[in-house]
């Protein structure tokens, strides 16, 4: 096959795994942690450098904090033509970057800012981008393994890339644990040229609001809203409240507006793994499932009996959640199961 | 300025997710189970375009890259209101993954005249929303993806989008020509009129072009021309659960404090 296709690129030219850190303003989206923590294993395994690519105005703490949490360079873009993200500026820079670095693997987090980015960054580089994995490996030749969920989750399928490089994916928030923190670790940070100018963009950034940025992949527990909840949001948040847990949602829930996109559990959302999973109103769609099979111990609520979701439960209650939810709660805080005296928590 | 706007909408045929059955033997989809459909998500892009035209003049084309059963999604998005359509088929695009897949739809966009190409945010097929990003990279042209709403300010060259981001949104205002992917979920799509229907079904005649027509070489397209493989196929067993159904929220809670999660 080597060399047959179009396009194709000779493997040894390219090394090291780079891992784009996605910064808004100062904040770094967790996503960008949890790749390195990962990437670092594959870098060892490779015997190559983990590099942190960092673009964006004034980010030279979240360079450092890169080189803090597992890599060995921060090549760091820094101009205020990078504040806020715009596709066509980063994909630029990305793209000369490439040009000059030649790297072997690129890591992206699976937000819409990471989707967005890697599928403009992939075009120029003739690269092979593999959406949404949830594994990563490296095979006996060194080449990348990216591993993604198939037809509803049924199936894991692999995707290679023999020909192109670097070899991309962007992976799913909540799927790995972020890298600690090292404030003795030693890297190098180096400042790159800056391709871009404001007067060749073609887009303009007029209003960024963000407000709820609550991270529900680090949640212990989860109580997730889904069509049965009719866009009342009361009773669950009520229980969420007892159990001091994380409110989710399906993504009907989300569609429907009454949860926002950042809480929403599933295929096109997140990974998430707590300790409990108590899911109300929730038909259960293979989607919705993949992204909460990792919890471990699930709870669902839900007045179909035949509704998916009890396949996929610990425990099942057939029944109204306007009624169960209010009870549970109660219960829980009558037995002492909670702590009664909890602080709310803050409404999403 | 941007008068009478080309609007292209690309629109795709997928398996219907409801009907989708999987091979027990080989845990693959079994694509001939499931009727096609349009993809729900090209729904909600035909609706934005169509109120861009609405609200801005010009004209709509749907266009699909398949083969020439894809038809069937061109009748429906003329049914709902598009002008006209245009099927890209051709051998050479079997095999294409997200690179070729963009290419072809770029210079689809391209042959056709488009100041705007209006996507769906992903497919249910493949679910990896490359596509859109991939057809404004190749075409060196602005994008906007998981748009919400989007306002016309054609006669100054622009289009205005809300796009959804992590926990919030943005305002962002992109140069013409310019590709929008559209977040599921957020544009109402209007009923096809009895009147539409019965001219896509019957009239209605595609525009039908190959990769030549569009400039495209065999070899730049199709399998050959696809950075991505598949090295292999899993079959996930499913997470075992212990399926007890408890009576009430008592019972719950009494569950949970043996099963140590709460207590």
């Amino acid at each position: 096959m080597s060399g047959e296709k179009a396009g194709a690129v000779d493997p040894d030219a390219y090394s090291d795994v780079w891992v784009f850190v996605e910064e808004h303003a100062g904040d770094v989206m967790t996503v960008s942690w949890e790749l390195l923590g990962e990437a670092r294993g594959l870098a060892d395994d490779l015997g190559e450098d983990l590099v942190a690519l960092v673009i964006g105005e004034d980010v030279d703490e979240v360079a450092r904090e890169a080189v803090e949490r597992g890599a060995d360079r921060a090549l760091v873009a820094d101009d205020p033509v990078f504040e806020p993200y715009r596709a066509d500026p980063y994909g630029e820079q990305f793209r000369a970057l490439v040009e000059d670095r030649h790297p072997a693997v690129v890591l992206i987090g699976g937000t819409h800012t990471g989707r967005d980015f890697a599928g403009r960054v992939a075009v120029p580089a003739h690269a092979g981008l593999t959406a949404d994995c949830t594994e990563l490996g490296v095979d006996d030749d060194g080449l990348l393994e990216a591993r993604r969920p198939a037809f509803g989750g049924n199936v894991l399928a692999t995707i290679v890339c023999e020909d192109h490089r670097p070899q991309m994916a962007t992976v799913r928030p909540g799927v790995f644990a972020a890298a600690d923190r090292d404030p003795d670790r030693d890297g190098e940070t180096e400042q790159v040229d800056v391709v871009v100018d404001e007067r060749d963009t073609l887009s303009e950034v007029r209003e960024r609001v963000v407000g709820d940025t609550a991270d529900i992949t680090e949640a212990d527990r989860i109580v997730a809203v889904g069509g049965g909840c009719d866009g009342d949001l009361a009773p669950a948040e009520e229980l969420a409240d007892a159990l001091d847990a994380e409110l989710a949602a399906s993504r009907k829930a989300v569609d429907e507006g009454w949860v926002d996109g950042s809480r929403q559990v599933g295929q096109t959302g997140k990974t998430v793994r707590p300790e409990l999973y108590v899911a109300v109103g929730i038909s259960g769609a293979v989607q919705h499932v993949e992204g909460m099979n990792d919890s471990e111990v699930v709870v669902a609520v839900n007045d179909d009996p035949n509704a998916p979701i009890f396949e996929h439960a610990d425990y099942g209650v057939v029944g109204d959640l306007f009624e169960v939810c209010p009870a549970l709660a109660e219960r829980l805080r009558e037995d002492g199961l909670v702590d009664a005296d909890a602080e709310p928590e803050a409404k999403p | 300025m941007t008068t009478d706007p080309t609007i292209v909408v690309g629109v795709k045929q997928v398996p219907d997710d409801d009907e989708v059955r999987i091979d027990p033997d080989t845990g693959h989809l079994d694509r001939a189970s499931a009727p096609a459909v349009l993809n729900p998500p090209d729904r909600d892009a035909l609706e934005a375009a169509l109120s861009l035209r609405d609200a801005a003049g010009g004209t709509v084309v749907a266009v699909t890259m398949g083969p020439p059963t894809a038809t069937d999604v061109l009748e429906e998005a003329v049914a709902m209101g598009c002008d006209d359509a245009a099927l890209i088929t051709d051998r050479a695009f079997a095999g294409s993954d997200t690179w070729p897949t963009s290419l072809t739809l770029a210079a689809a966009a391209e042959s056709l005249g488009a100041d705007v190409f209006v996507c769906g945010e992903e497919t249910t097929d493949s679910s990896t929303g490359q596509v859109p990003p991939g057809i404004a990279a190749h075409l060196g042209w602005a994008q906007v993806t998981y748009a919400e709403a989007l306002e016309p300010e054609f006669d100054d060259g622009r289009l205005v989008a809300r796009r959804d981001v992590e926990g919030g949104y943005e305002i962002v205002a992109a140069d013409l020509p310019v590709v929008v992917a559209v977040a599921y979920g957020e544009f109402e799509p209007r009923p096809a009129g009895l009147h539409r229907k019965l001219y896509a079904e019957t009239e209605f005649e595609p525009l039908e072009l190959s990769a030549e027509d569009i400039g495209l070489d065999d070899g730049e397209v199709g399998i050959g021309a696809s950075p991505t493989e598949v090295g292999g196929m899993e079959t996930v067993e499913p997470v075992e659960r212990e399926r007890e159904t408890v009576e009430d929220a008592a019972e719950l809670a009494d569950a949970l404090a043996d099963a140590g999660v709460v207590g």
